[in-house]
């Protein structure tokens, strides 16, 4: 019996290095000095460190456009997802009327729709539209990616929120606006927080569409940014672990964040960064 | 991103804390117009209904409109709407490269949806074995994996793999097999398709084995002491309690990784870009490469077209109980 359960500690513990070990590894080559990465010397723990892959990642043309692009695109879509996702998220679980289970399907099939397949309508579409090569693009993309995901995970959240709290304040005298605001946003905060990480988490890693859109090169988003670092700069791989490192950095303070909600937010559904 | 939830997420109480009973300024109650009220569902709704409708309805529309058309760099630019009718699909269908891609991205999402969910079900089970110090140890070693965004873990890849200087080739020197040195991992479409499995079931697992294990420390623990009274051995114990309690979530998420994996296009591009020699070129590279890179703009969509109706037929069973069930709300 103590065997079995030492067995499985370890078999865990192995497990456990495999998942970290990448993270370790980007950290550490991008710590490492150039001479130290083109080295046949096995160094699994870094023999020697340096910043000098941070500052050059940092200041390498490109990199801050990219970031900023992205953050930009990111951050407009999400917000957009959430506040409209919300109010539709409100309509779906506070109110009863004609056309709903319509509408709860409409979101469900357009969740599980694969965006990717729509590449050249899309295309065509910001073409005509003449916004090829124009952030707002990637934004309207990706606000309608996490929207059908917002809406239906809200939902959830708001399901999840007694209907007798906002009952109980307009007896008290609150309107139906002011019970939503004092009683039910406050309780929803997390979940809106958690719903926000993983929209975000989808538009920063989204890559076919920034790819095909956004051809001119101050219009970058990180990950073509990053894909293109190796060829643009030959195989500089302690600048690409270090550009990865700050490209992973954001997610990962968001993950830390909002981790205790994520598990109840797997719980709740499905959610995929 | 796409995502499903099936039950309703339940926020947890937070100490149950009882709605702030006084009265508002000015809190007389305003008893709103009927009509609004009537009207309130409807205009909550209208914005994401008009994003939906136009930024994924119309698009799903289109794609399919397009499917039938001659659309080049020339009608594209002309403005020309030729119409071919079946063309487009005749010719992509009777090219024997489109069966070879479309069989290797059904068997590579097959493969990368076993591996991963039946590894996620395994590391489950395992977490509720293992003592708590390591149960945090390995969830935030999963969390690192989680978390790390497609492009970063890609690139990361990448150097591990590295033919000259990746730790992989030299830790395999390092314990004696000295046929690694200089090893290439993408001189076969096989072996590339192998190394971004790999990483794709490395980023999947988290997701999983996160769920499965919320759904495994779901079960009651009462129906292990009975199938530990009655004796039954560990197989027989999954068999009778954990298999049938997690049947639901066990489908749902592998459903969902279908829906994932069979589109992937990140890791896929950024590695070789469908390469070498077409080696690593799924449905969604092809698509890419027909409609972007050679402006094939109606092959293209034939291609998303055919890429959907073979998502839709792998999931369909799936998808039916899924609308009917949510159809009942």
């Amino acid at each position: 019996m103590i065997a079995k359960k030492v067995t499985a500690n370890v078999v865990a513990v192995v497990i456990a290095i495999f998942f970290a070990f990448p993270t370790y590894w980007m950290l550490t080559s991008a710590l490492k000095p150039r001479s130290g990465l083109i080295s046949t010397d096995y160094d699994l723990i870094p023999l020697s460190i340096t910043g000098t892959n941070f500052s050059t990642a940092w200041t390498k043309p490109g990199f801050l456009t990219a970031l900023g692009n992205s953050l930009l695109v990111s951050l407009t879509a999400v917000l957009a997802a959430i506040v409209v996702g919300l109010l539709a998220a409100l309509a779906l679980s506070r109110l009863r009327f004609r056309g709903r289970k319509g509408f709860v399907l409409m979101m469900l099939i357009a969740q599980m729709a694969p965006f990717e397949a729509l590449l050249i309508p899309v295309f065509l579409m910001m073409r005509d539209l003449d916004l090829l090569d124009r952030l707002p693009s990637l934004s309207l993309i990706y606000f309608a990616v996490t929207l059908p995901f917002c809406a239906w995970t809200l939902r959830g959240f708001v399901n999840g929120i007694p209907m007798e709290l906002e009952e109980a304040a307009m007896v008290d005298g609150c309107s139906r606006w002011q019970a939503f605001r004092r009683v039910t946003l406050p309780l929803l905060g997390p979940g809106l927080v958690a719903t926000s990480v993983f929209a975000f988490v989808t538009a920063w890693n989204e890559f076919l569409f920034a790819l095909s859109l956004m051809k001119d090169q101050t219009k970058e988003t990180l990950p073509v940014w990053l894909s293109g670092f190796q060829t643009n700069f030959g195989t500089d791989w302690g600048g690409a672990m270090a550009a990865s490192a700050l490209f992973t950095l954001p997610v990962l303070v968001f993950f830390l964040i909002v981790q205790r909600k994520m598990v109840s937010g797997v719980t709740a559904g499905a959610v995929k960064g | 991103m796409t995502a499903v939830n099936t039950t309703d997420s339940a926020v947890p109480a937070r100490g149950s804390s009882p709605a702030p009973r006084r009265a508002v300024k000015g809190g007389a109650r305003r008893r709103q117009g009927s009509a609004l009220d009537r009207a309130l569902p409807y205009l909550l709704l209208a914005p994401a209904v008009i994003a939906i409708l136009w930024l994924i309805g119309w698009p799903v529309l289109s794609v399919v409109i397009t499917s039938f058309r001659k659309l080049n760099l020339k009608e594209l630019t002309r403005g020309e709407v030729v119409w071919t009718g079946l063309d487009n699909y005749t010719l992509i269908l009777s090219e024997p490269t489109f069966w070879t891609i479309a069989l290797r991205t059904v068997l590579f999402t097959a493969a990368v949806v076993f591996v991963s969910v039946g590894a996620g079900l395994a590391i489950a089970l395992l977490m509720r074995q293992v003592s708590p110090v390591v149960r945090v140890v390995l969830q935030v070693a999963m969390l690192l994996a989680w978390a790390m965004p497609l492009l970063a873990a890609t690139t990361v890849y990448q150097w591990i793999f590295d033919q000259q200087y990746g730790i992989l080739n030299k830790t395999l020197v390092k314990i004696g097999l000295s046929g690694f040195e200089g090893y290439s991992w993408f001189t076969s479409g096989v072996s590339t398709m192998s190394v971004i499995g790999l990483l794709i079931v490395w980023q999947a697992i988290p997701f999983l084995a996160f769920s499965l294990y919320a759904g495994v420390i779901g079960i009651p623990r009462d129906q292990y002491e009975a199938a530990g009274i009655d004796g039954a051995s560990a197989w027989q114990t999954f068999r009778a309690v954990t298999w049938p309690e997690l049947r639901p979530l066990l489908l749902m998420v592998t459903f969902l990784s279908l829906l994932w994996d069979f589109k992937v296009f990140t890791q896929i591009w950024a590695f070789k870009k469908g390469g070498p020699d077409g080696g690593s070129t799924t449905l969604p590279v092809l698509q890419y490469l027909e409609g972007l890179a050679k402006s094939h703009f109606g092959v293209a969509a034939a291609v998303s077209v055919l890429m959907v109706a073979l998502l839709a037929l792998l999931t369909f069973q799936y998808l039916r109980r899924l609308i009917r069930q949510e159809g009942d709300l």
